[in-house]
C-alpha cells in the first residue's frame, strides 16, 4: 500500500509540475480517441474521415476548453449523417438542440460525459460511466449520462437503418424520417439504460456522501448492483436483448475503475478514526474524523559539499565529524584531498497513516519529523541538520 | 520579512478567483430574485425553441396525412391542444430551472460569503 501511496504522490507531483504541458496532450489525445472512434463507426464522408483533418482538430481542442471536443464530436457526426441522407442530418440536428437546450444548458460542466458515455457503449463498456460520475459528479450528472446513453442510440439507429434508407428513394422524405424516430422512439432498451444510469448515478452519489465507514466502496458495490438489477428487471419486462456476460463484465470493470478513482479522490485510513463530542452554548457536536493516507514522495537530493567546508571538518578531530544523515556514500578520501564530492540522498517519506520499518545504518538511526532530518548518533545525541541543508544549498 | 500566512491566505483566494470564484462573481452581482428571474426566461426561451422544433417534426413525420386531414379537423381544438402541451412543456421547465439555479444562487453567495471573510482576515493581517 505505501508503495502504491508513494506512486500517487509522484504521479500527482509530476501532474502538478507539468501541468500546463499534460493538461493539452490529454485533451489532445482524448480528441484524437474520440474523432476516430466516430469516423470509424459511422465515416459516410470521406472528407472527414481523413487523418490530417482528424489531427488538425485534435490539435486545436488541445488548446481549447473542453466543451470544444464535444463541440466537434457533435459536427463530425453531423456531417457523417448529412453524407449519408439529409433526413438522418435532420433528426440527428433535432436531438442534439433538444438535449442541448433542456439538458446540457444546465450542466455544461458534464458535456464531456455526453461524448464518452456513447463511446464507451461502442465498446461495451458503459457501466463504467454511471459509477465514475456518481463518486466525482452530483445528482445532476444522471442527466448528463441519460443524454449520453440517447446519443449513443441515435447514432446505432442511424448504423442500422443506413442499409434501408440508402436503398430508399430521394422522395420518399417523410418514410425516412418516420423509420428514424420510430428507432429511436421505440427503443426499449435505451429506455431501460437511461433509468439504470441515472438510478445508479445517484445511488452511488447518496451512498458515497453518508457517514459510515469505507463509503466509497459500498457505494461502487452498490452500484453496480443496482445497474445490474435494474437492467435486468428491464430486460425481462421489455425483452431488450442484453447480454448478461457482457453486463457482469463490465461490472467487474465498473469496480476497478470505481476502485481507482476512490484511491487517487478518497484514501482514508478508517483504523484511525478519531469520534469527538463537545458542546457550544448552542449547540453539541459529534464528530467523526477520518485520516487521510498520505505519504510524503520519496525524492532524491543532490548534496554539494563545498570545498571550504571539507577543509573545515578534515581539521575536526575524529569523534567530532559527525557524518551527514542519510549519506549511502561517503567519501572518505574528499577531506584529505579537498576536492568537491557530490553524494545522493534518498529521504524515506514522512510517516503519516502508513506505518513504515525504520531504517538503520549501522549505529545512525535516521528519523523524519515534519520532512526534515534528524540524525541520532553513536551515544544518543539528537541533531538537527536542517541547518546544513540550508547551509548547504 | 514574508508573511507565511499572508501568502497562503493570497495563494487560496488568488485561485478561487480564478477558477470557481469567477463564475460566482459573476452570480453575486445579481439579486437573488433578479439571478433566477433572467436564468428562468432563458430557460422559458429555450423550451420554446424545442416545442417548435419537435412540433415540426410530428409535422413532418406525418406530413401527407396532416396535409390530407388539415380541412376536415377541427382546427381550433388542435391549436388547443397544441397550446396547452406548450404551456406544460414550459412551466415544468420552469419550475425546474427556478429550483436548480435557487440552489445555485444561495450556494454562490455561500462561497462568495467565505470568500469576503478571508478577503477581511487578509485585511487585518496587513494591519497588524
Amino acid at each position: 500500500m505505501t508503495g502504491l501511496l508513494e506512486l500517487r504522490e509522484k504521479i500527482k507531483s509530476i501532474y502538478s509540475k507539468n501541468e500546463v504541458f499534460i493538461l493539452p496532450v490529454i485533451k489532445f489525445l482524448l480528441a484524437f480517441w474520440v474523432l476516430n472512434v466516430i469516423n470509424g463507426k459511422l465515416g459516410y464522408m470521406t472528407r472527414l474521415d481523413n487523418m490530417a483533418v482528424v489531427l488538425i482538430v485534435a490539435l486545436f481542442c488541445s488548446f481549447m476548453p473542453t466543451g470544444f471536443i464535444t463541440l466537434f464530436a457533435t459536427l463530425f457526426s453531423l456531417l457523417h449523417m448529412y453524407a449519408m441522407s439529409l433526413e438522418a442530418a435532420l433528426v440527428g440536428l433535432v436531438v442534439y438542440m433538444l438535449l442541448f437546450l433542456l439538458f446540457v444548458r444546465l450542466a455544461p460542466k458534464d458535456s464531456l460525459v455526453v461524448v464518452l458515455t456513447p463511446i464507451l457503449c461502442s465498446y461495451g463498456i458503459p457501466y463504467v460511466m454511471p459509477i465514475a460520475m456518481g463518486l466525482i459528479g452530483t445528482p445532476a450528472s444522471a442527466v448528463s449520462v441519460g443524454c449520453g446513453v440517447v446519443v449513443y442510440y441515435l447514432l446505432q439507429t442511424v448504423l442500422v437503418n443506413a442499409p434501408t434508407i440508402s436503398t430508399m428513394g430521394e422522395e420518399e422524405i417523410t418514410a425516412k424520417l418516420r423509420l428514424l424516430i420510430d428507432g429511436m422512439l421505440d427503443n426499449k432498451a435505451m429506455i431501460v439504460m437511461i433509468a439504470a444510469f441515472a438510478i445508479t448515478v445517484i445511488v452511488v452519489y447518496l451512498i458515497r456522501r453518508m457517514s459510515v465507514d469505507y463509503s466509497w466502496s459500498i457505494a461502487i458495490i452498490a452500484g453496480v448492483m443496482t445497474n445490474l438489477v435494474v437492467l435486468l428487471v428491464g430486460d425481462l419486462i421489455y425483452d431488450t436483448n442484453m447480454s448478461v456476460v457482457s453486463a457482469i463484465l463490465g461490472a467487474v470493470l465498473a469496480i476497478v475503475v470505481g476502485k481507482i478513482i476512490e484511491f487517487f479522490r478518497f484514501c482514508v485510513d478508517y483504523s484511525r478514526t478519531e469520534k469527538v463530542q463537545f458542546e457550544d452554548d448552542e449547540y453539541y457536536y459529534y464528530v467523526k474524523a477520518v485520516p487521510k493516507m498520505t505519504v510524503a514522495a520519496p525524492t532524491k537530493t543532490v548534496k554539494k559539499i563545498n570545498a571550504q567546508r571539507s577543509t573545515a571538518a578534515a581539521t575536526r578531530s575524529p569523534q567530532s565529524s559527525a557524518r551527514v544523515s542519510g549519506q549511502n556514500t561517503v567519501d572518505n578520501r574528499q577531506s584529505a584531498t579537498n576536492r568537491r564530492s557530490v553524494t545522493t540522498e534518498r529521504t524515506a517519506p514522512a510517516r503519516s497513516g502508513v506505518n513504515r520499518s525504520q531504517t538503520a545504518y549501522n549505529q545512525h538511526r535516521d528519523y523524519m519529523n515534519n520532512g526534515k532530518s534528524i540524525t541520532i548518533n553513536s551515544n544518543n545525541a539528537v541533531v538537527d541538520d536542517s541547518d546544513d541543508y540550508e547551509e548547504l544549498f | 520579512m514574508l508573511n507565511e500566512e499572508r501568502i497562503i491566505l493570497m495563494t487560496k483566494m488568488a485561485s478561487y478567483e480564478e477558477n470557481e470564484g469567477k463564475k460566482n462573481m459573476a452570480i453575486g452581482r445579481f439579486f437573488r430574485g433578479d439571478y433566477v428571474t433572467i436564468q428562468v426566461l432563458k430557460s422559458v426561451i429555450c423550451a420554446t425553441i424545442a416545442y417548435v422544433v419537435c412540433f415540426a417534426l410530428f409535422i413532418f413525420y406525418d406530413f401527407e396525412t396532416f396535409m390530407q386531414d388539415i380541412y376536415k379537423m377541427d382546427l381550433l381544438a388542435f391549436a388547443k391542444n397544441v397550446l396547452l402541451y406548450y404551456v406544460i412543456t414550459v412551466v415544468v421547465y420552469a419550475v425546474l430551472t427556478y429550483i436548480i439555479y435557487l440552489y445555485r444562487y444561495a450556494k454562490a453567495k455561500k462561497s462568495l460569503k467565505c470568500y469576503y471573510n478571508n478577503l477581511k482576515k487578509l485585511s487585518s493581517l496587513y494591519n497588524e
